[in-house]
């Protein structure tokens, strides 16, 4: 029996990840994310989706249509929270009617976004949103470990 | 693996303090859990917590003399305010992550600006206590020097 079923949704940009070259991202793409998101979880019986998608609104409809669909949540907006002020309000919104229904949801960067020239976290919850920036693929790993322990607690 | 896990103003009110939003923990609860923790995995932890800026520029300055490999720092308030932390944290050359129980971007917006958060490798928030434990777990698997 699944433990929960988490959704993991990945923004614009994150297709190529060919120009991330620090220490914790060596040799680092996308299918390598997704085959560590995949082992993670599997190992504490949880049931993953990992998507990646580079058109916005897509990326919001999957949100939306999902809330209902999935236990908790994990969300790199990549490019998203750079360019498009409209999506990332939408995409607030979306992020606040899962909060609401009290499910974990965690913003994963994979590198300190502190540290680059216009990047932002995603605001608008009030609460019940984590962060994770810095952490290259393992960033995924600790987001799927704290999901994990707050599932199992409820 | 030797970490510092340094706290900053208020944190000793935690369980008392806005439970809303800091939950009902005690410091000295977070302090057991991560001690077992990095016993566990082969850590060794000093846990430490100040009210006061110099203290906290001096136990980072401390790390920096003992070779620490690993500071992970919850500077509360002094988060928003410290460039001499901001300074010393640039000073040590050992792995950095800036931690929050609270996710303080989704707060008052006098918490929106850290000056930490440039100065560290990364960043873990919004987790709750857990997120101490989470961290000292993971710097295990990072591939990061060690002393």
């Amino acid at each position: 029996m699944s433990n929960g079923k988490l959704l993991i949704i990945n923004g614009p940009g994150l297709s190529d990840l060919s120009d991330h070259n620090e220490t914790a991202n060596d040799d680092l793409s996308l299918a390598v994310i997704e085959q560590k998101c995949i082992e993670t979880s599997r190992e504490m019986g949880l049931e993953v989706d990992f998507r990646q998608n580079d058109d916005e609104s897509e990326l919001l409809r999957t949100l939306v249509d999902d809330v209902n669909n999935f236990d908790a949540f994990i969300i790199n907006p990549a490019g998203l929270s750079k360019s498009s002020f409209i999506d990332y309000d939408a995409f607030s919104a979306a992020i606040n009617k899962i909060t609401n229904l009290s499910k974990p949801v965690i913003e994963v960067r994979i590198e300190n976004i502190f540290i680059q020239e216009g990047s932002r976290p995603l605001r608008g919850s009030e609460s019940g949103v984590g962060f994770v920036s810095g952490l290259g693929k393992y960033g995924y790993v600790l987001a799927i470990n704290s999901i994990n322990k707050k599932l199992s607690n409820n | 693996m030797n970490i510092y896990v340094i706290n900053g103003p208020n944190i000793n009110l935690l369980g008392t303090r806005e439970p809303e939003i800091y939950g009902k923990e005690t410091l000295e609860g977070i302090s057991n859990e991560c001690q077992e923790k990095a016993s566990k995995v082969g850590h060794s932890v000093k846990f430490m917590q100040s009210n006061h800026e110099g203290e906290i520029v001096e136990w980072i300055q401390d790390a920096i003399i003992n070779k620490v490999d690993a500071i992970v720092i919850n500077a509360a308030a002094y988060t928003h305010t410290s460039i001499a932390i901001h300074d010393a944290l640039k000073s040590f050359s050992g792995y950095k992550v800036e931690l929050h129980i609270s996710n303080p971007h989704l707060r008052e917006s006098f918490r929106h600006v850290s000056f930490i958060s440039p100065a560290v490798d990364s960043v873990v928030a919004g987790l709750g206590p857990d997120g101490y434990i989470q961290v000292i777990d993971l710097l295990s698997e990072l591939p990061i020097k060690v002393n």
